[in-house]
């Protein structure tokens, strides 16, 4: 029984493990939190020593951001979506429980450094040079960057699955109009997690370099720029914020039509706010820089853009009480808990409104004002909104009933709890009090504020008890849930509680918004009124068989290698190759498991387009911006170095130009290949693949020597800035042709083995994609690094 | 001035309004107070603060009290009729599309004029002063008029001073709250921050950004003088210091062949560079960076070992006797 967890790849399953998991996390990160606010709930408190208290809170913020709130909007997303929009599954069932299985991973790497007595100590933002081997030597630190890079993984795999998903697994009539808005900001969250943690992995890999190579990113006697890592930090956090906020809004969208019985107000307004959000959400993150001296014109322009996002988000409010106006309120829990998110969401949307300005900012951030700030927007936002779900969706889950009037006590407990532990947060920030201090002098006036808040904080505590004693009793002796509990509109309240394997028995035909709201009562508007349905939602019980994915261990041992290779990185080389080993043997058999099973072939979906081209083009999109961010930072550091040699008299031009030649020939022959393939030509197949593979390497040979011949000519990692940029930015670019070389040679070999069909022809589609996107990424290399002087 | 001072502070008393209640005072004045402003830069903050404060507590107010309104009024009762399925108004959401652009725009019409105002390069007549960020101290240096000090600036009231901030170790953040906003001190990269002190007194302050260990430790303080007073101080820290007598000229001594020399300055005794420069140092009122007081008892405990009261401190025990590090403190506190 439990192996089959260890290998489900049941959407709903993972939904649950991502669930079970990140409250553990959360409840860690949440005594962490608790520790702080004992350690601060007196002047000159000697509870924890400095060291630990910086620990505490970097572990606090990292933990919650990546370890709970992350993955608990990702329990609703892998339960829920495929739910709301009519699927039996995600797009890539395989590739979700590989990221849950590395999601994990990362989680216990980033806590055994409790356990080794290395915890992160740099803050979640981890600020350069603070995080040099100078300043922080010890494992404290890798044990950070290493648990963010795996986590990375994990969010982007799974972004990418969910694109695809929703994109192309709606029901029949689901239109994307039609869609629920929680659908709608999933989506947004994914793209916005598929573009903002490129640049973040990139900041990290310089950090990684830095530490474990020697090379200059964020070396200030090199000439390095410390502003860089916080472009790239807040370039990846900014969006994060509302990777982290807008799936609460989601919730808070299905959870007050439902219980004020009408449909979302301005529904299509609501959807566009939130795209905007999103796409305004990456031009704003220079203002947690605006102390960090960026000059005048960047600090009015930065602050602008960011009164801008208050428009939509403000729109949202109003159309969430537009909503509730004229609705016939039921006051469930889940209704307590969405319009506690409206109201406190409110105050944190209108304390950053504050600092979206230069000059309040400069005395508000790095002060508890801000610290109030972002807890009333990610527990007054977020946290509320995920409780919302929790009881508005637990039912559908779990085939229960949570206690109606345990959840309300949950609420005004944690209602009052939090709005004692930080509404005193703003007025300690106005009386000067920097965030991140571990103790404070009793003459500041800071006393009475910092005893409230921690009570307060203790409040929280109570609450989430009172959440858990509630799951208990209801998984326990829980009233049994029927279908549709609540009267709902959306399509996961046609299927029984908890859905069957197959979620639904039939695909439901979905004819506008609120789709299963008409089917019970009727177009609204027509034969006057709302009027009861006989039809009722399909049971799960003798339903006819269903093509299930068949489950898979590759995504675990794939996880065990990534987490592998991390401990090897901090211990010895041997056992980062054999996590390595691990790692891309499991890819090999993941990728290969399939091949031959027919119902695999077909994977055409709403946008007419097979789902992994649909795949490869986001995961290309979140390339562009991870090369982007690699060449953005050559171009800023180009002559910076404080000592030679410099690029003129290093780059040989005639050579690079005859591999530039070579690749870009291999990209023609990559066309002919994929043409063979689709004809069925196996003979020219097989000659055209193994053409790109050889041209392939023939330009790592040229890179190879290009290599030894600027280290003989002085110029390495550690030289200089230039030796820093230039090889890591041409190096990633070398791993990404090995990666595509041997993806290029699996095929040939497929293809000499006869297993390299017309229906195959895709999977060199996608090949080819990826192909010809890091020749043209090596285009803009060659343009920008190699030619212009 | 005084209008928008009274008009911030009635803003956040609403806001504090809960805290208040439960403090029974108002109580906003405090030492690193931001609502308190006591110098041009501080005060044309406040004149922002004060506008976004109105309109966000305004904002909140409406917010709140119309989500309380609908969920009493419209709230399920037995028998109630199912309600109409309204699906949108459009000129509605117009409406409250253009109302929060309206506000915006009266929020960041004063928000840039004070961005370039706080941030126009500083007159001829200022007076310049580098700030070095250490972990975990402040060093000031005055390049016209030779004087280093650490952990208290003193300033002239009346004259602008312009802040040159570098640092050569990580980033740390200058904040004197009542005189301006903060302003990070990055290796590497000047950054510049100018004010005018109005009313001598003395303003505490801390490093905003966190730095390592004893970040909460980095404090300083700002110690306006009146004009005449100030060139006393500045006449005073250039004086060559005089010869030590008694216990302190045994401190002395010892000073003087222990490792103390290779990381602080006293003028015309030792040339470290790595600490604080000591030839003025019993003219401070506080020891390491603010925490303590400048007293002979907390001079000789810190000498015996400063990591144990400021944990990560980059001084080690110096392996002192009580008698020595006596004689030690002693003498450094003959030093003004």
């Amino acid at each position: 029984m439990t192996i089959t967890w260890l290998t489900t790849v049941d959407h709903k399953r993972i939904g649950i493990l991502y669930g079970a998991t990140a409250f553990v996390f959360f409840l860690l990160g949440g005594v962490e939190a608790l520790l702080i606010r004992l350690q601060l709930a007196v002047p000159h408190n000697t509870l924890v020593s400095a060291q630990t208290y910086n620990a505490l809170f970097t572990m606090h913020g990292t933990t919650m951001v990546f370890l709970a709130i992350m993955p608990l909007n990702a329990m609703f997303f892998n339960y829920m979506i495929p739910l709301l929009i009519g699927a039996r599954d995600v797009a890539f069932p395989r590739l979700n429980a590989l990221s849950y299985w590395i999601f994990l991973a990362g989680g216990i790497f980033l806590n055994a450094s409790f356990l080794v007595g290395a915890p992160p100590d740099v803050g979640w933002f981890g600020y350069a040079n603070l995080t040099s081997k100078q300043y922080a030597p010890g494992l404290a630190v890798d044990f950070w960057l290493l648990s963010l890079q795996i986590l990375g993984v994990s969010s982007v795999i799974a972004a990418v699955n969910f694109i695809v998903t929703i994109l192309n697994m709606r029901a029949p009539g689901m239109t994307l109009m039609r869609m629920p808005v929680f659908v709608w900001m999933t989506l947004v969250v994914q793209f916005l997690i598929v573009l903002a943690f490129p640049p973040i992995t990139v900041g990290l890999i310089f950090l990684m370099f830095d530490r474990f190579l020697g090379t200059h990113f964020y070396d200030v006697a090199a000439g390095a720029d410390l502003h860089l890592w916080q472009h790239l930090f807040w370039i990846f956090g900014h969006p994060e914020v509302y990777i982290l906020i807008l799936p609460a809004f989601g919730i808070v969208s299905e959870v007050l039509p439902t219980f004020a019985r009408k449909p979302l107000f301005g529904a299509p307004v609501v959807i566009y706010s939130g795209v905007l959000i999103g796409f305004f959400g990456f031009g704003v993150w220079s203002h947690h820089m605006f102390a960090a001296g960026m000059g005048p014109v960047a600090d009015a322009a930065f602050s602008v853009a960011t009164m801008l996002i208050a428009i939509p988000t403000g729109v949202k409010i109003f159309n969430w009480l537009a909503t509730l106006w004229g609705g016939v309120i039921r006051t469930t829990t889940a209704l307590h808990f969405a319009v506690g998110l409206v109201g406190l969401f409110t105050i944190g949307g209108l304390s950053g409104v504050m600092h979206a300005s230069p000059p309040v900012d400069l005395q508000q951030t790095d002060s508890y004002f801000v610290v109030a700030h972002l807890h009333y927007v990610l527990i007054g936002g977020s946290l509320f909104g995920l409780f919302a779900g929790a009881y508005y969706w637990w039912p559908k889950m779990t085939g229960r009933l949570l206690g109606e009037q345990l959840g309300r006590l949950h609420f005004w407990v944690l209602f009052a709890g939090f709005n004692l532990a930080f509404f005193p947060q703003h007025y300690l920030g106005a009386l000067g009090m920097p965030r991140r201090v571990y103790t404070y002098p009793p003459d500041a006036g800071w006393s009475t504020g910092n005893l409230v808040s921690t009570v307060g904080a203790f409040g929280i505590g109570v609450g989430v008890l009172l959440f858990m004693l509630n799951a208990w009793r209801s998984l326990r002796s829980g009233a049994p849930a029927p279908a549709d509990p609540w009267d709902g509109r959306t399509l996961e309240w046609r299927t029984s509680s908890p859905p069957p394997v197959h979620d639904f028995d039939t695909i439901p035909p979905v004819y506008g918004r609120d789709s299963f709201w008409r089917e019970k009562y009727g177009r609204p508007g027509a034969g006057g009124g709302l009027r009861p349905h006989d039809r009722q939602p399909t049971p799960g019980a003798g339903a006819p068989v269903f093509h299930l994915p068949a489950p898979s261990h590759w995504p675990v041992v794939i996880a065990l290698g990534m987490g592998l290779a991390a401990v090897g990185a901090l211990t010895h080389l041997a056992v980062v190759l054999v996590g390595a080993l691990l790692t891309v043997s499991g890819v090999f058999r993941l990728a290969l498991e399939h091949h031959r099973t027919p119902t695999h072939e077909h994977q055409t979906g709403e946008l007419g387009l097979d789902h992994r081209k649909v795949g490869m083009w986001v995961f290309l999109g979140s390339e562009c911006f991870f090369f982007g961010t690699l060449i953005a930072t050559y171009l800023a550091y180009k002559g910076k170095s404080v000592v030679g040699p410099e690029p003129h008299q290093i780059l040989d031009i005639p050579v690079t130009t005859i591999s530039t030649f070579d690749l870009l020939m291999s990209s023609l022959l990559m066309v002919l290949a994929l043409a063979a393939v689709q004809r069925g030509d196996r003979r020219q197949a097989r000659l055209w693949l193994f053409g790109t593979a050889f041209f392939g390497l023939i330009f790592l040979g040229f890179q190879v020597y290009e290599f030894i011949a600027f280290a003989q000519r002085g110029l390495t990692l550690q030289q200089n800035l230039f030796g820093s940029t230039f090889f890591v930015l041409t190096g990633l670019h070398g791993v990404h042709v090995t990666i595509g070389v041997l993806w290029l040679l699996s095929l040939w070999v497929l293809d000499l083995r006869g297993r390299l069909a017309v229906a195959d022809a895709v999977k060199v589609e996608i090949a080819g994609l990826y192909w010809h996107f890091v020749d043209v990424v090596w285009i803009a290399i060659f343009t920008l690094i190699y030619l212009i002087p | 001035m005084r209008r928008s001072l009274r008009s911030g502070l009635g803003g956040l008393n609403l806001l504090g309004l809960g805290v208040v209640a439960t403090t029974g005072g108002c109580a906003w004045d405090a030492p690193m107070t931001t609502v308190v402003p006591r110098s041009d830069f501080a005060r044309e903050i406040l004149h922002v603060y004060a506008i976004i404060t109105w309109a966000t507590v305004g904002i909140a107010l409406v917010v709140g009290v119309t989500l309380a309104w609908v969920l009493i009024r419209f709230r399920d009762r037995p028998g109630a009729p199912p309600p109409v399925q309204t699906r949108g108004h459009t000129a509605l959401e117009i409406a409250w599309t253009i109302a929060p652009a309206l506000v915006l725009l009266v929020i960041a019409v004063p928000t840039i004029q004070v961005i370039f105002r706080t941030q126009a390069a500083p007159g001829p007549g200022a007076l310049e002063i580098t700030v070095l960020g250490r972990q975990w101290w402040w060093e000031f240096r005055y390049p016209t008029l030779d004087v280093v000090t650490a952990n208290e600036l003193h300033v002239p009231a009346g004259r602008p001073v312009a802040l040159r901030l570098d640092g050569p170790d990580v980033i740390h953040s200058f904040w004197v709250p009542q005189l301006g906003g903060k302003r990070d001190v990055v290796p590497g990269r000047l950054n510049r921050l100018t004010f005018t002190a109005e009313t001598p007194g003395e303003y505490r302050g801390q490093c905003a950004e966190f730095c390592g260990t004893s970040h909460a430790n980095m404090g300083m303080r700002v110690i306006v003088d009146a004009p005449d007073a100030f060139e006393r101080w500045v006449a005073a820290q250039r004086a060559a210091p005089g010869e030590p007598l008694g216990l302190a000229a045994e401190g002395k001594a010892i000073f003087a062949r222990s490792a103390c020399v290779g990381c602080h300055t006293i003028r015309g005794v030792s040339t470290g560079a790595l600490g604080p420069d000591l030839t003025t140092f019993g003219s401070r009122r506080t020891l390491a960076a603010g925490m303590l007081p400048n007293t002979v008892e907390a001079v000789t405990a810190w000498l015996k070992n400063p990591p144990a009261l400021k944990p990560g401190a980059k001084m080690p025990p110096l392996g002192l006797t009580d008698a020595q590090a006596r004689a030690v403190a002693t003498y450094l506190l003959s030093l003004r």
